[in-house]
């Protein structure tokens, strides 16, 4: 077994309309597409095909929890939970965290993009509120604390989804 | 919400009590060729009316209907939509109405919610609640895709299409921090899978050993096979009514006080918060939990508990009059689609502290028979034999536990559990060994249902009416 881990799906086609994505699901052949948009959230699946890793974060001074100072969210989310206000977007720098669960996905359900097996990890990082889950290019053990650096997908290798996130160890 | 202002904690003020007064369920069977959806919907629907000893004849009591709420997890599985339609029509139940739920794993319980408000409220004397599940129309690995559907399609599904390896993680990180030993994990496997051997609607009945569920292969590090409930196929129903008719149609009716509560799907999305506390907790009490949190950067409800359980409780505990969980409650139903739920859930529905869930487990309170004293648990949990065991045909879970604690607390396990006619109807030989697991004059019993990673969750309080 390869130590890296690759990806067995290609590419998902996607769409421009206007500044949002929509990315092609098939189930039943091209009559049986789903268009999925991303929505206010193409900002960040466009990031990381260039390399970026972007949050959001409440900067509203009157939000009853951010007070205008909020932690990162990622995944990003247009608007706060908490006050209702739009977000406002910012890169997660440096992008990189340590492990804060994880498993060792021996076999995944039908249509599964990443070789198996693979570590499926969460990630927390310094200045993000909540937890982001990935995966984890390496295969050697891991535990809780070891620490990793984002890694993306991008130009002709992206695949325009939340795969073209995933992470590797800092040795 | 990760403070709650006071309205957003009034607990549930009903404006009548809500009762159960029968049952029913058929078999679970990982595939069911036999018999096609509806045909098994019958199934359930003619135990509930004809076996539960109603005074009053089954076209009686079907007279009584005002109102069905119908539990079905997911379209995908049963490749119909309005299935509920289908249902209502083949169980003669036309021009009523009904309204199908869907709450993922939770969805069984969460038809029990709308069916007691329906009653709560006065829009209905009597309403059948009715749920039921047909995974086996797709392979194993297909209906494991439709399952992860529920994780965030944008975010996490492509990262598994596999449920059990969005539970891994919570049992990776309840295991460090909490230092738990696997065999406890394990003993629970056990546990369920044995107390499945005495039902004749047992999926999964086994009797395995702690090293057997430790040895097998796994799904999603840590969690084995035998930690994992299966696809299975099957229906279960409920009746519930006014007061008045619940003393109509039995002298054993069971009094019903249930609540919800819900949760992101996300779990690294849960931020933390303060735990609310129930009715025997203080903030004393997690003192030192919460330094010891901050020390291992943890959180509350985090990746550990299951901030929606908590929340049901908070409320069901305070409409039951519920002090003290693990004395005032006989037994319990948990929703145990993995070891790892089982677990975390002793401490959220409050029968220990958390953080202590492990030793809770193994002080064999949670057993039948306590196996270091050989005394009787003091709140056996799952003595159906639970999802690992017994089921977990999706919309029909949550009422199924609820039809399980109901016929415990009525003294009737034996006659649901121990005729050999009801398993040769299933085409099955009652074993020899066949124990009762009938528990002592029982007085209340909960029913915990669950979906997600704790997305949905509704607590069930099942009093004796008599």
């Amino acid at each position: 077994m390869a130590d890296r881990v690759t990806l067995v799906g290609g590419p998902s086609k996607i769409a421009a309309r206007g500044d949002v994505w929509i990315v092609e699901l098939p189930r039943f052949g091209p009559e049986g597409t789903h268009y999925h948009t991303y929505g206010l959230l193409t900002p960040y699946f466009k990031g990381l095909t260039e390399g970026r890793l972007l949050g959001t974060r409440c900067a509203n001074a009157r939000c009853p929890i951010s007070r205008g100072a909020g932690e990162l969210w990622l995944p990003p989310r247009a608007d706060c939970p908490d006050c209702h206000q739009p977000m406002v977007w910012d890169e997660v720098k440096p992008p990189a965290g340590y492990i804060y669960a994880y498993t060792y996905v021996e076999r995944g359900g039908t249509g599964l993009e990443i070789e198996c097996p693979y570590y499926q990890i969460d990630v927390k990082i310094a200045g993000v509120g909540t937890i982001v889950k990935s995966y984890l290019v390496d295969r050697q053990p891991i535990k809780i604390g070891d620490k990793v650096r984002a890694r993306f997908r991008t130009g002709a290798e992206a695949t325009h989804t939340a795969l073209d996130l995933y992470f590797e160890l800092v040795r | 919400m990760i403070t709650f202002a006071p309205g957003n904690l009034r607990v549930p003020k009903w404006t009548r009590p809500v009762y159960m007064v029968a049952a029913g369920t058929t078999d679970y069977r990982k595939r069911y060729p036999e018999k096609k959806l509806e045909e098994l919907c019958m199934m359930a629907f003619r135990m509930l009316l004809e076996e539960n000893d109603l005074k009053l004849d089954p076209l009686e009591v079907k007279g009584l209907f005002n109102f069905a709420s119908y539990g079905e997890f997911a379209d995908h599985f049963q490749d119909q939509l309005l299935c509920e339609a289908k249902v209502h029509d083949y169980l003669g139940l036309d021009l009523l109405p009904n309204v199908g739920v869907k709450t993922g794993g939770a969805t069984g319980g969460s038809a029990m919610l709308v069916g007691a408000t329906s009653v709560a409220s006065g829009m209905s004397d009597c309403t059948l609640v009715l749920g039921w599940e047909r995974m086996d129309e797709v392979k194993t690995w297909t209906g494991n895709y439709y399952i992860a559907s529920a994780a965030c399609k944008d975010f996490e599904t492509r990262l598994a299409r596999n449920y059990a390896s969005y539970y891994a993680p919570m049992a990776r990180r309840f295991q460090e921090m909490y230092g738990v030993d696997e065999r406890v994990r394990a003993a629970i496997a056990v546990k369920n899978r044995g107390y499945a051997c005495h039902s004749p609607y047992a999926q999964q009945a086994g009797r395995h050993t702690i090293e057997e569920v430790l040895a097998g292969d796994i799904v999603s590090d840590p969690l084995r096979f035998l930690e994992c409930c299966a696809m299975s196929v099957g229906s279960a129903a409920a009746i519930l009514c006014s007061e008045e008719l619940a003393y109509k149609l039995t002298d054993h009716p069971v009094k019903l006080y249930i609540a919800g509560g819900s949760h992101t799907l996300r779990t690294g999305d849960r931020r933390p918060m303060r735990i609310p506390l129930l009715p025997h907790e203080t903030e004393e009490v997690y003192r030192q939990l919460y330094a010891e949190m901050e020390k291992q950067d943890g959180r509350w409800p985090g990746f550990e508990s299951f901030g929606a359980t908590r929340f049901a409780a908070y409320m069901a505990y305070r409409m039951a009059g519920v002090q003290v969980p693990i004395e005032d409650l006989d037994l319990v139903e948990t929703h145990d689609a993995f070891t790892i739920s089982d677990l975390q859930t002793y401490g959220d529905v409050g029968l220990t502290l958390y953080g202590r869930e492990q030793d809770y487990v193994t002080s064999g309170n949670c057993y039948h028979t306590n196996p270091h004293t050989g005394q009787p648990g003091k709140c056996p949990s799952n003595l159906s034999g639970g999802l690992l065991g017994t089921m977990h045909a999706v919309g029909a879970t949550g009422i199924f536990q609820c039809g399980e604690v109901f016929w415990q607390l009525q003294g009737k396990y034996d006659k649901f559990h121990g005729d050999p006619k009801l398993w040769a109807r299933y085409g099955k030989t009652k074993p020899a060994d066949w124990t009762s697991l009938q528990i002592k004059d029982p007085r209340r019993g909960l029913a915990i249902s669950h979906a997600g990673v704790g997305s949905h969750v509704t607590c069930t309080v099942l009093e004796r009416g008599w």
